[in-house]
C-alpha cells in the first residue's frame, strides 16, 4: 500500500529532469485547479447531504407529512445522484493530490469507516426496508425501522462531513509526539514524518 | 400539534439556531482557524536561510534554518497562504529560492515541542533586498498586527 501510494504521489506522470513533477505534485501545487476541486467538492456535498436531509426528515415524519414518501424522494433523488457523482469524483481527485497524507490521517481513516457505514445503510434501505414501501408510503409517520434507517443516515452523513472537516487540522499529525494508540491507528511508523512517543523519542 | 412533533420541531429549531450563532461567530473562517494550531501570544521573528519551500495547497510551507546564539541551526517550517495568494503578493518560485537569507514574522504553534522541526504561522516575509510581503492568509483569526494589507479594522 505504502509503495503504491508513494508511486501515485511522487512517481506517476513524472518526466525527465531534476525539476520534473509527478501529476499528483503538479495538482497539489496548482494555482487554481486544486481550489476549484475543493470548492466543487464542498458545494456538491452540500447538495448531496442537503437533499438527503429533506428525504430523511420526510421518512422521520417531520416534514411534508401529507405528501407521499415516493413523491418526495422521486422528485429529489436526481439532485442527490448529481451531487453524489461530482462529490465522489472531486473527492477521489483531492485524495490523488496527497495520497500518503490522507492514508496516514486519523480523520480520513475514520471518515472512510463512517462512509462505509453510511453506504451500507443506503444498501439496506433500498434492498430491504423499501420492499414494504407500499404499506407506509402515505403514512404521515412511517414505521420504526424506516425512521431508524433515516436517523442513521442523517447521523452517519453528518459524521462523515465532520471528520472530513477535521482533516485540515494537524492535532494528530504523524511526526508529532503522541500516544502509541494514535501512532498505531495512523500507521505513523511507515509514514514520511515517522512516529514519535509522547516523550519526543523517535520510534522507528 | 402533538407532543412528539413539538419536541422534534423544537430540537430542529434549536439546532438551526446554534448553527446560525456559530455562523455569526466565525464569519470569515478560512481554510482552518488560526487559533486551533497557533498561538497569537507567541510572536516569533525568524532570520535564516531558506532550506526548501513546499509550494502546495492549501498552505505553502517555507522551511528555514535559524542560527541560535550558540551557532547551532534550528529548522523552522512556516505556514504560508496558498500558492495562488503568494503569487499575487509577489512570492513565487523565482522570488523565493533555497539559500536565500530572509526574515519572517509570525506566531509559533501551540505545540512547542519542535519535533521534528519548530512550526510557526507566517505573517510577513522580508527578502534580502528589503522588500516586504504579506505571506499569510486573510481572515483566519490571526492577530490584527498590520501585516495583512487587506485586513479590515
Amino acid at each position: 500500500m505504502e509503495q503504491l501510494l508513494t508511486w501515485l504521489q511522487h512517481g506517476l506522470g513524472k518526466g525527465a529532469g531534476d525539476t520534473a513533477q509527478s501529476w499528483s505534485e503538479t495538482l497539489l501545487g496548482s494555482l487554481h485547479f486544486w481550489s476549484l476541486l475543493e470548492g466543487t467538492h464542498l458545494l456538491t456535498l452540500m447538495l448531496f447531504v442537503g437533499t438527503i436531509l429533506v428525504v430523511d426528515l420526510r421518512l422521520l415524519g417531520v416534514i411534508f407529512r401529507r405528501t407521499r414518501v415516493s413523491l418526495v424522494s422521486e422528485a429529489i433523488l436526481p439532485l442527490t445522484m448529481f451531487g453524489f457523482a461530482f462529490m465522489v469524483i472531486t473527492g477521489l481527485t483531492l485524495v490523488f493530490a496527497k495520497p500518503l497524507f490522507y492514508y496516514h490521517n486519523i480523520w480520513f481513516r475514520l471518515k472512510m469507516l463512517l462512509l462505509v457505514l453510511a453506504l451500507v445503510n443506503v444498501w439496506v434501505f433500498h434492498s430491504h426496508i423499501q420492499k414494504s414501501q407500499g404499506a407506509w408510503d402515505a403514512e404521515p409517520v412511517p414505521p420504526g425501522k424506516v425512521r431508524a434507517a433515516a436517523a442513521l443516515s442523517l447521523l452517519s452523513w453528518i459524521a462523515v462531513i465532520a471528520c472530513g472537516r477535521f482533516i485540515a487540522y494537524d492535532w494528530f499529525a504523524c511526526g508529532k509526539p503522541q500516544s502509541t494508540f494514535i501512532n498505531a491507528v495512523e500507521a505513523c511508523k511507515a509514514s514520511e514524518e515517522g512516529a514519535y512517543s509522547l516523550q519526543g523519542k523517535r520510534l522507528n | 400539534m402533538n407532543n412528539g412533533r413539538f419536541i422534534v420541531h423544537a430540537a430542529i429549531s434549536i439546532g438551526l439556531l446554534v448553527a446560525a450563532m456559530l455562523g455569526v461567530a466565525y464569519p470569515v473562517a478560512a481554510h482552518h482557524a488560526f487559533a486551533a494550531e497557533f498561538d497569537g501570544k507567541a510572536p516569533v521573528l525568524l532570520r535564516g536561510k531558506v532550506n526548501k519551500v513546499e509550494w502546495i495547497n492549501p498552505h505553502a510551507w517555507v522551511h528555514l534554518v535559524v542560527l541560535g546564539p550558540d551557532g547551532k541551526g534550528q529548522e523552522w517550517m512556516v505556514e504560508a497562504g496558498t500558492p495562488n495568494t503568494l503569487a499575487r503578493a509577489g512570492i513565487d518560485r523565482n522570488s523565493l529560492r533555497p539559500g536565500m537569507e530572509i526574515v519572517v514574522r509570525g506566531y509559533q504553534s501551540l505545540d512547542r515541542s519542535c519535533i521534528p522541526v519548530c512550526k510557526a504561522n507566517g505573517r510577513d516575509i522580508t527578502f534580502p533586498d528589503g522588500r516586504k510581503a504579506f505571506m499569510g492568509s486573510s481572515g483566519t483569526g490571526a492577530p490584527k498586527d498590520g501585516a495583512d494589507p487587506n485586513e479590515r479594522q
